[in-house]
């Protein structure tokens, strides 16, 4: 089993199981364009304590293929927010499609069944809407509200 | 799925200054709905929402990859409309729109989508072409307020745009071409699915489908005044089109097929149910310019002769699915006259039901000629001997389903090869074989992977049969029964001893149909019944007995209860789910999904004359 080695953004080496490194498609397309020069692959994007978690879950890997988040990812994705959107991010970047799904399911889970208010809240986020497009937004919407 | 790469998200969550006054800001927004669907190509194409699971359940909708519509995303981008934030972004302003976009696809709820569109401006931009990409048109509440959304030439985005998929098939009879007048504008859908809307004419689909460039799929079936009106629009003015279904469009004819045919040349599947004008010039046609196609079902074509059938299998290469059901005219000629030595291996699903001059030498050359077909539907091909199912032997594990109904030369000895060598066959249907005995239902029963057995009307078997079927399979693990679907109506000899063990064994069986059989036309076990058909005789009613679902589970319960004395010591009711899985599972549910096959079918004889 090889390992190759990968530079974060803030300079720390940090070893990997080839395998592992090749979930993301742009180390694989990387190491199949460099050849195995033993170097060290710069992640100019991603700073350790994201790739580590990357490299975490990552190892598991081959156990997502549900469609629901399971319980490891769940657990996984314990994390704050700071921290999934970092992790999003990087998957985007590294194009880790897996992650980058149970990402988006994890964020999409904090948004079911809140209010914009709550939502707002929870993501930190100001509302910039006047009231009256908000009311306009309700009005050419409606339909969207039958359960 | 792949996005961009990580950009810097300058342009994302912006507020808009105080100042700016608030018609310009919803001109504004409107605008940039308009102007990013108009240059779709940055994130569109790879961003299509996953979506499948909540999805309209119409002909083309179950395929999984192919013809996938896009998404139309409204955003902020334009850096004309932005302004720098005045305050620090939350972390998630860190997120660009594409991952917003796909955050938003997860939803599955419009309500949770209507949210996220009042959360803010930002939100709202990449939220509502999720929300309007399929505009839920369930109920004419729902109907009014989006076409009124779609009538004001005010509103805060253009909706119309944002359209991509339209299924207004709930409302079926109740929409006319006054309804889908209101929808003319939106030039964008990717799918439009009328199915059953009888009511509408050439005038009203017509007007919809002109001038949209971007339709895909479009599903008229059981639109009866349809003519060749509505596809001389649809071959003028969609290019892209993949998938036609025409079902029941009984007076469209050969000529606009054929100009169809020229036009569209991208098709992949086409349903031509009942349309009984189509005749070989233009299906040969469509052998000869649609080089796409995938799927073709011309059901009840009876026109279509030998001439259509073999031009299709030698030119269509990745042709997967075949249905050429009760086209009459079919005989031995349109197999045995494909070249020799060449193989169709996509060819998946044939279906020659009815095909009666289609006989065993046909079989012989199909099986060589297609190895990896899955499903082979020859019922009431009422010619076909041993020679046939010795030949469909062949096919080994790639058999899954096998219809041989009405073939009644067919005998023990054939059936049992046929087990030997197909073992994961999951379907099976024997209905009238009555040459059949116990010996083929034992053999059957062996098989690890069978989920629905069809023996109605083989009247030589006994408990014999279910009490094999019943009986855990050596050998396999989870020993548990697989069988889901069961049907026995008119094996007049079974009686409860048998069917209380299968019961009791088969934990996951949803279907047990009983029709006719004397033993279980009692008032205290017909009461789990399933109400017959409404268009059922009463002499039909009296002898109609057929469990489903729950019911299923309450006769065993009640027998349980009731008639102790027959329960099985080998009582299995745990199972594990964990099954393995095998690799066409996922797609091979979708192709049948897909089909007029469903359970109605393998009941025919339970529901009498009905569909004989």
């Amino acid at each position: 089993m090889s390992s190759i080695t990968l530079t974060s953004s803030d300079g720390v080496d940090i070893s990997v199981e080839r395998t592992t490194a090749e979930r993301s498609v742009l180390i694989k397309n990387m190491l199949e364009d460099l050849g195995d020069s033993g170097e060290a692959i710069p992640i100019p994007n991603v700073n350790e304590a994201v790739l580590k978690k990357v490299i975490e879950c990552d190892d598991d890997d081959n156990r997502r293929k549900t469609t629901d988040i399971d319980e490891w990812d769940q657990k996984f994705m314990q994390v704050d927010q700071e921290m999934l959107f970092e992790i999003i991010l990087a998957a985007n970047y590294l194009d880790i499609k897996a992650l980058l799904d149970v990402g988006c399911k994890t964020v999409a889970n904090m948004i079911k069944g809140k209010s914009p208010e709550e939502i707002r809240k929870t993501f930190n986020i100001q509302n910039d809407f006047t009231p009256e497009e908000e009311d306009q937004i309700r009005r050419e919407n409606e339909w969207a509200e039958d359960r | 799925m792949r996005f961009q790469p990580y950009r810097h998200p300058k342009n994302i969550l912006k507020r808009t200054s105080k100042s700016e006054s608030t018609p310009t800001r919803m001109h504004r927004l409107r605008e940039a709905g308009r102007c990013s669907s108009a240059a779709p190509s940055e994130t569109s194409g790879s961003t299509s929402p996953e979506r499948a699971a909540d999805d309209d359940t119409d002909f083309f909708m179950a395929q999984a990859n192919d013809s996938q519509s896009s998404i139309g995303v409204a955003n902020f981008r334009d850096s004309r409309l932005s302004s720098e934030p005045s305050e620090p972004l939350p972390p998630i302003g860190r997120l660009p729109p594409e991952i917003l976009i796909a955050i938003f696809s997860k939803l599955v709820a419009p309500l949770d989508m209507l949210n996220s569109m009042l959360v803010c401006r930002g939100w709202a931009a990449n939220s509502v072409g999720i929300l309007w990409h399929r505009p839920t048109c369930n109920t004419w509440a729902n109907v009014r307020s989006v076409t009124t959304s779609l009538g004001k030439p005010d509103s805060l985005f253009n909706y119309a745009d944002l359209i991509k998929r339209l299924n207004l098939s709930a409302l079926s009879d109740d929409v006319s071409d006054g309804t889908i007048l209101s929808f003319n504008q939106c030039k964008r859908i990717e799918r439009l699915t009328l199915t059953s809307c009888k009511n509408l004419t050439d005038k009203g689909v017509s007007d919809l489908v002109e001038g949209n460039r971007h339709l895909q799929a479009l599903d008229v079936s059981d639109l009866r005044h349809l003519t060749d009106h509505t596809l001389a629009t649809v071959s003028r003015d969609c290019p892209r089109l993949q998938g036609l279904n025409i079902t029941g469009c009984s007076k469209v004819t050969d000529d606009a097929l054929l100009v169809v045919s020229q036009k569209c040349r991208q098709i992949k599947r086409l349903k031509l149910n009942g349309v009984s004008n189509v005749s070989d010039r233009a299906i040969q046609s469509f052998a000869e310019n649609c080089p796409s196609i995938l799927e073709i079902d011309l059901h009840d074509c009876k026109l279509v002769t030998s001439a259509s059938v073999t031009p299709l299998l030698t030119t269509l290469r990745h042709l997967r699915e075949l249905r050429l059901a009760h086209c009459t005219e079919l005989d031995d000629s349109a197999f045995l006259s494909l070249p020799p030595q060449v193989t169709f291996d996509s060819l998946r699903i044939l279906d020659l039901t009815a095909c009666e001059n289609v006989r065993d030498d046909s079989v012989e050359r199909i099986v060589r000629a297609a190895p990896r077909l899955r499903n082979l539907v020859l019922a009431k091909c009422r010619f076909i001997t041993d020679r046939s199912v010795m030949a469909i032997c062949r096919l080994g594990k790639n058999l899954h389903y096998v219809h041989l109904g009405h073939c009644s030369n067919i005998t023990d000895s054939a059936v049992i090869n046929l087990v030997k060598s197909c073992n994961r066959i999951r379907y099976i249907d024997l209905a009238c074989c009555n040459l059949l005995t116990d010996r083929s239902v034992q053999q059957l029963a062996t098989l690890p992977k069978l989920r629905r057995i069809g023996l109605v009307k083989c009247q030589a078997i006994t408990d014999q049969s279910i009490l094999a079927l019943a009986r855990p399979k050596i050998g396999h693990h989870p020993s548990v029964s697989s069988l889901e679907r069961v049907h026995l109506s008119y094996c007049v000899q079974l009686r409860m001893k048998g069917i209380h063990a299968l019961l009791n064994s088969c934990p996951r069986l949803t279907h047990l149909s009983l029709t006719g059989v004397q033993e279980f036309l009692r008032e205290n076990l017909t009461a789990f019944c399933r109400e017959a058909p409404p268009e059922f005789t009463q002499q039909q009613r009296d002898v109609f007995c057929v469990f489903s679902g729950d019911g299923v589970k309450r006769l065993r319960d009640h027998l349980n209860r009731h008639e102790p004395q027959f329960q099985e010591e080998a009582e299995a009711t745990m199972y594990d789910d964990d099954e393995e899985l095998d690799e066409d599972e996922g797609q091979m549910t979708g192709l049948m999904n897909a089909t007029v096959i469903n359970d109605g079918d393998d009941d025919y004889i339970d529901v009498g004359p009905l569909n004989t």
